[in-house]
């Protein structure tokens, strides 16, 4: 069939374009884009990390709904990178997002605990220094 | 099997006076599909996120929207740009909120929901042509015909979710290079294409391709430049695409209407 064999050509055409350019350095063009697992880190978190902290210390001076709004700039700021900070490690960045989820619904919660606020907090600031750095 | 054909007979008397329901594939229609991608993901994120309606609220607005939107391009006798348009933002938005729902809500593997979107895809065209005997989208002339236009579109846009997002949790594909890979995969099939490959095969696999392709460019223009994007921020670059669409459809209706009208004097004559 002439567009099976066009579609095979087509994927030959392809599969060159993404393998070729590194044929004469012994290995798939590949290799070069896809970071090697041991490097995987989040890269610099501090703009996140900020609001965590200050969240944190509204919760310490007991002010939960400040707390709350100001997590909200989390949410935002958060979802809007995620295109950019979810390539470079996805099982890092799940980690992140769930504690930053769990931070959120103590925050959120309809009678918000402090103590809870205060664990779950933490547990986010771990997380995101834990995801920053590793090798 | 008579009576079938019969009734399909029927179908196409009743409908005679329908043109062809959807758009010629120019230029302008791959800029408008790939910029209505992008325009579409992000319209959803800022009415989830922004405006604070949360994810279960937009997908039921979006859906009715979607309904609405469906309703008003099957009843049109023939392909009105506005109407056809606005109903692929809206599959664009459901369609990605469908996948969304799946590995999000229902923790579906990124693996299976490619697998099954990309089985749902080559069944819907099995069956179009199984019943339509063609699979030409020139001769989208018929209410069952377009239904099965529609739907494929739908899964083209659930499927290009899926691997987009497959690629960059598997293989963390980043959206710099997926610009280059998903253009490339794009410009490998038009190669094909006019090199002699068949149409319909070209036309859809550049169709599904176009929704990784769209949300790749709208990160690269919106992301910010410490992370490699141009940084123009999602709502100037979701405004920019949106004017770019409507500017294009008011341009395409217009080409429209005037190559309608020499039709319809010749016709008078």
């Amino acid at each position: 069939m002439k567009s099976l064999r066009t579609a095979w050509t087509a994927g030959a055409v392809a599969a060159l374009t993404l393998v070729g350019p590194g044929l004469n350095t012994g290995r798939p063009t590949l290799y070069f884009v896809i970071p090697a697992a041991a490097a995987s880190t989040l890269g610099d978190l501090s703009p996140f990390r900020l609001i965590v902290v200050d969240a944190a210390a509204l919760v310490d001076r007991g002010d939960l709904a400040g707390a709350k709004a100001r997590i909200k700039d989390l949410e935002t700021s958060w979802d809007e990178a995620e295109p950019s900070l979810k390539p470079r490690s996805p099982r890092e960045w799940h980690v992140v997002d769930r504690a930053i989820d769990r931070a959120f619904a103590t925050l959120r919660a309809s009678e918000p605990d402090s103590t809870a606020c205060k664990q779950s907090l933490g547990d986010l600031l771990t997380a995101m220094d834990g995801a920053h750095g590793s090798t | 099997m008579l009576s079938e054909q019969r009734s399909g007979d029927l179908e196409n008397r009743r409908f005679a006076g329908m043109l062809n329901k959807v758009p010629e594939v120019t230029l302008a229609f791959w800029i408008i599909k790939i910029m209505s991608t992008t325009v579409g993901e992000t319209g959803a994120d800022y009415l989830a996120v922004h405006i604070g309606l949360g994810t279960l609220l937009t997908d039921a607005v979006m859906l009715a929207a979607l309904v609405a939107s469906l309703l008003l391009q099957l009843r049109a006798r023939q392909y009105v740009p506005w109407r056809y348009w606005l109903t692929v933002v809206l599959v664009s938005v459901v369609g990605t909120q469908i996948t969304d729902f799946l590995t999000d809500g229902l923790d579906v593997s990124l693996y299976i929901s490619t697998i099954v979107f990309g089985i749902a895809l080559v069944a819907t065209f099995a069956i179009w042509f199984h019943r339509e005997q063609t699979l030409s989208i020139h001769s989208i002339v018929t209410p069952r015909r377009e239904f099965f236009y529609w739907a494929a579109v739908l899964f083209t846009f659930a499927l290009g979710t899926a691997a987009g997002d497959l690629a960059t949790e598997g293989l963390q594909l980043g959206f710099q290079l997926g610009v280059v890979i998903f253009g490339t995969l794009i410009a490998v099939t038009a190669l094909a294409y006019f090199y002699g490959a068949d149409a319909v095969l070209t036309f859809w696999i550049a169709y599904v391709l176009t929704r990784p392709l769209g949300a790749s460019l709208g990160d690269l223009l919106s992301q910010a430049r410490a992370y490699g994007g141009v940084g123009l921020g999602t709502i100037v670059t979701s405004a920019a695409f949106l004017t770019i669409i409507v500017v294009l459809v008011a341009w395409l209706s217009v080409e429209g209407s005037r190559q309608r009208l020499p039709a319809a004097a010749a016709a008078k004559d």
